[in-house]
């Protein structure tokens, strides 16, 4: 195999591949039969609601639990397994939810300690995050803010090389200002490195403002996921009013997610083939029919409530 | 770096430690002036106390020990109180780790956890750098004894107190284990020092019953090798036995590290 070829299907291989993952502790189903893709380059928003398996999808594919079934593989290595998570570990970057650090060490500390681990570390980039979050060097951690303990634990995963940033909730619990410095240092950091981001969030607002795919998890498994170009062109609302109440109509074109009854109007939200969906409604005589696009607050609203 | 980051978890339980034992050695020393001047007070001991009991001759035993430095330093020193302090530290510090952090916030156990390095290895550090500072929590202040001595114008073998130090060490590294077995299965720090403290007490209380018995069997007595200070020889049996399980212990801990979720 030439080279190229070689080069071709790294590029093509997926940075987390996860099929049919289960989780379950005791009686709870934290997972229940949960798949996931997420190419190289990508920064993949992983959306849900709180308790949907987010966390634990997160700790499956960096080996800090086990699967009760199925299969979760990170740059191809199986998860795990605990050689391979080790390596895993060596490539990636991860953020808890929060931001987990060792409260009786002083920033500086906690910096010298994790560079040890790896040996690329980036010194330059330690030294202008450090400035740029304006990180009191001396202070032990515990006496950080929130806001500032999040940017430290983004300069341990940023400085490292990593070619995967996993982030649980980045942002959760700082005020709009952080979020934002935060979400920024993010962007600008992936535009200049080659990495895949994967980061979790109940923030749809900051998934459409930085990620380019998306998942969305209910109750321990996806229910839709792609890119959010993709999910923008193909998710439409067909809106439909009546001159009396709306008839109690099902449609067999493909692509319906819902339909809902509201007085005269009836709306469908249909993620492929919204034409095909509009051909059938019209045999039902509404007075007047809409095709709209859909946010991805819709989408993930819709989604989710679809399970219900 | 695990290794910097266990000294700074442990670092204060030992430099307490440290402190502790440095002072009860100092003291051990420099009380024997005045127990050589109660020592005509022991020679009687018979006018005072029956001994023709059990505990009576036990009395009265301890104080004929005491007639010379070498038994007081064993008698008390040695086998109160650096066994039982060192015994307390033992605990302290088999208590605690990635369990216990994932428990409390700021306890960096995920942080730990999304290093790459296994969980044999972060847990194996831990035990390494904790059995390292209960060496030196044993070594160092019974090296004082020796050192000391000459103060008070007595002598005191180093050879000896390496020995007792390392029989307390090898035989008491059983507790440190037993408390670190029990921080893999508890997300608290009381309840393996509590378990492991209560396990030790009673310990305690059954081999002293039993010495009223004659019976001269217990993980306390290998620990003050007093087999060693009688001129018998090690307690090479007690020992093995101890450092099997101890190893044991240390094993059922890091199995059980290496299957859990967090």
């Amino acid at each position: 195999m030439t080279d190229r070829a070689d080069g071709a299907r790294r590029a093509d291989a997926l940075v987390i591949e996860a099929a049919d993952l289960h989780k379950h502790y005791g009686s709870v189903q934290a997972l229940r039969g949960l798949s996931l893709q997420v190419p190289p380059g990508s920064i993949h928003g992983f959306l849900g609601k709180n308790g949907a398996g987010k966390t634990t999808t997160i700790k499956v594919l960096l080996g800090m639990a086990r699967p009760t079934s199925g299969r979760a593989r990170v740059f191809g290595l199986p998860a795990d397994a605990q050689e391979s998570s080790v390596e895993i570990r060596r490539r990636t970057g991860f953020v808890s939810d929060d931001k987990d650090l060792y409260d009786y060490m002083t920033v500086a500390e906690i910096i010298r300690f994790t560079a040890a681990f790896f040996p690329q570390w980036r010194a330059d980039l330690e030294r202008t995050y450090a400035r740029t979050f304006e990180l009191p060097l001396d202070r032990k951690i515990r006496a950080l803010s929130r806001g500032t303990r999040t940017k430290l634990a983004l300069l341990l995963v940023l400085c490292r090389r990593a070619e995967l940033l996993i982030l649980d909730e980045p942002t959760s619990g700082l005020d709009p200002a952080v979020t934002e410095e935060v979400l920024q240092t993010l962007v600008g950091h992936v535009a200049s490195e080659e990495m895949t981001v994967f980061f979790s969030s109940h923030q749809i607002s900051e998934v459409d403002q930085i990620a380019d795919r998306v998942t969305i998890i209910d109750r321990g498994r996806a229910v839709v996921s792609g890119s959010l170009d993709d999910l923008r062109e193909q998710y439409r609302r067909v809106q439909l009013i009546f001159d009396g109440d709306a008839p109690d109509a099902t449609f067999r074109a493909p692509g319906v997610v819902r339909v809902r009854r509201s007085g005269r109007i009836l709306t469908v939200l249909s993620s492929a083939g919204a034409e095909r969906i509009l051909d059938e409604a019209r045999a039902l005589n509404p007075v007047s029919s809409d095709v709209v696009p859909v946010t991805l607050k819709e989408i993930f609203l819709e989604s989710v409530a679809a399970e219900d | 770096m695990l290794w910097y980051k266990s000294w700074l978890e442990t670092r204060w339980r030992f430099l307490i430690g440290l402190g502790l034992l440095s002072i009860a050695a100092c003291g051990a020393v420099f009380d024997y002036p005045t127990v050589l001047k109660l020592m005509p007070l022991a020679n009687n001991i018979e006018t005072t106390i029956d001994t023709s009991t059990k505990i009576g001759r036990l009395v009265k035993q301890a104080a004929a020990l005491q007639a010379t430095y070498r038994g007081f330093i064993w008698w008390q020193w040695v086998r109160q109180n650096l066994v039982g302090i060192w015994t307390v530290f033992a605990v302290l510090l088999g208590s605690g780790g990635l369990i216990a952090a994932s428990g409390s916030g700021g306890g960096g156990a995920l942080f730990t956890l999304s290093l790459p390095a296994s969980r044999t290895r972060v847990i194996g550090v831990r035990a390494v750098t904790a059995l390292g500072e209960l060496l030196v929590l044993v070594v160092v202040p019974s090296l004082l004894i020796p050192l000391l001595s000459p103060a008070i114008g007595q002598s005191y073998s180093i050879v000896d107190a390496f020995v007792h130090a390392l029989c307390i060490f090898v035989a008491g590294a059983a507790f440190f284990s037993l408390a670190f077995l029990l921080s893999t299965v508890f997300s608290d720090l009381w309840r393996p020092l509590l378990i492991t403290g209560a396990i030790a007490c009673v310990l305690a209380l059954l081999e002293g019953a039993l010495a009223l018995q004659s019976i001269q069997i217990g993980i306390f007595r290998v620990m003050s090798g007093e087999s060693y200070f009688r001129g018998t020889g090690l307690p090479w049996l007690g020992l093995l036995a101890s450092a099997a399980v101890s190893a044991a212990l240390l094993n059922a801990a890091a199995r059980n590290i290496a299957r859990q979720d967090f």
